[in-house]
């Protein structure tokens, strides 16, 4: 007995569902509609106007929150460069400073070299030790 | 020169460029400037642009080092006073460092700004060019032989007379300008203080370097004509 029935349910149900998505009214139909429906009734119609406004001035707020964002991104993006120019003007004045250490050492060797040469030039141009 | 000349100007240089990077980072604004439609336009200042205060201060310096070593050649060549190659010779030197700051941080910037290393646009090319002639400058007095200081005077007049093209060059190129209509005329009030700051604060590092070196190639001068004099003399061997 029950059998026959629950072999119905199935096609019945997809009758149901596809007739009812049939009798959605069409987006022509619908615009045509809520315009009547707004040309009735003011007090809706103001109020479909406002909720429109409010949806459009989310979606500016959006648009600014993402122009902000980028800006964000941009600075975030180029910390790397900054970072990487001043620690370019660092290492080019600690390594001329480390130039000029070494030369003054340099300058500072050879005026030992030179203090040498010339005690051992005044040493060979001594002349002879007074007689007693 | 005072003895005390090289350590007050790398104190002062030392405190100036500590303030003007606070100032730089801390109180120095960004700007943002948004179209109408909401979007970024081409006057925003980003976070790279704080590279533009130091870069800029090494490259006026580096040409004021280019013009001193062209003026101290010219009087070098003039009065035949070693005295003014050593000056000539020393501002060369600081200024082959200023130009290397200089090309690195600019460089590093138009990565930053125009995402490419390097633009063949003329004021770029030239500034290579300017720099390729203090090294130049450089390997000529490192191997010449003795007529190496003329040499390099000459050298160092015609980069001094390159300055000018590179100050002045403005084209259909990416750089920003110089002069009355340049960046620098232009800047924003809240980052004129940041920026003259960094210019004074190089510029007192710029000169103690300078005096450092011309004192280090003046006692060498002395110490290579002591030595000569002492082998013709034949006190020396």
């Amino acid at each position: 007995m029950t059998k026959p029935m629950t072999k119905w349910i199935v096609p019945c149900l997809v009758l149901g569902l596809a007739g009812a998505a049939l009798a959605q009214p069409s987006p022509d139909d619908a615009r045509k509609a809520c315009t009547a429906a707004m040309n009735a009734d003011p007090k809706f119609a103001a109020e479909i106007v406002k909720t429109a406004d409010e949806a459009a001035a989310l979606r500016r707020d959006a648009e600014t929150v993402a122009a902000h964002t980028d800006a964000y991104a941009h600075v975030q993006k180029n910390e790397r460069h900054v970072i990487l120019a001043y620690a370019a003007m660092w290492i080019v004045a600690v390594g001329f400073v480390l130039f000029l250490w070494r030369r003054q050492q340099a300058l500072k060797l050879e005026i030992v070299h030179l203090r040498r040469d010339l005690e051992a030039a005044a040493l060979e141009a001594k002349p002879a030790e007074p007689r007693t | 020169m005072s003895k005390l000349a090289v350590p007050v100007f790398t104190v002062l240089a030392a405190i100036g460029i500590a303030v003007s990077i606070y100032l730089i980072f801390l109180v120095t604004p960004l700007q943002f400037g948004l179209n109408e439609d909401g979007k970024l336009n081409g006057s925003s200042l980003f976070f790279n642009q704080k590279i533009f205060y130091l870069h800029t201060a090494h490259a006026m310096l580096l040409i004021v080092a280019v013009v001193a070593a062209g003026v101290a050649s010219i009087a070098f060549l003039v009065t035949r006073n070693a005295r003014w190659d050593d000056i000539a010779s020393a501002s060369v030197d600081v200024a082959v460092v200023f130009g290397v700051a200089v090309l690195a941080t600019g460089s590093i910037w138009a990565k930053a700004a125009w995402d490419v290393w390097w633009n063949w646009e003329p004021r770029l090319t030239l500034s290579l060019l300017l720099w390729l002639i203090l090294v130049g400058y450089v390997l000529v007095r490192r191997f010449a032989g003795p007529s190496a200081d003329r040499i390099a005077a000459g050298m160092a007049i015609f980069g001094g007379v390159g300055t000018y093209f590179l100050y002045t060059m403005v084209g259909q190129d990416s750089h920003p300008a110089a002069g009355g209509q340049g960046v620098v005329a232009t800047l924003g009030p809240g980052m004129r203080g940041a920026f003259w700051l960094g210019i004074a604060s190089v510029a007192c590092w710029f000169v103690a370097l300078v005096i450092t070196r011309v004192q280090s190639t003046r006692a060498e001068r002395e110490l290579r004509e002591i030595r000569e004099r002492g082998l013709d003399l034949g006190v020396l061997q």
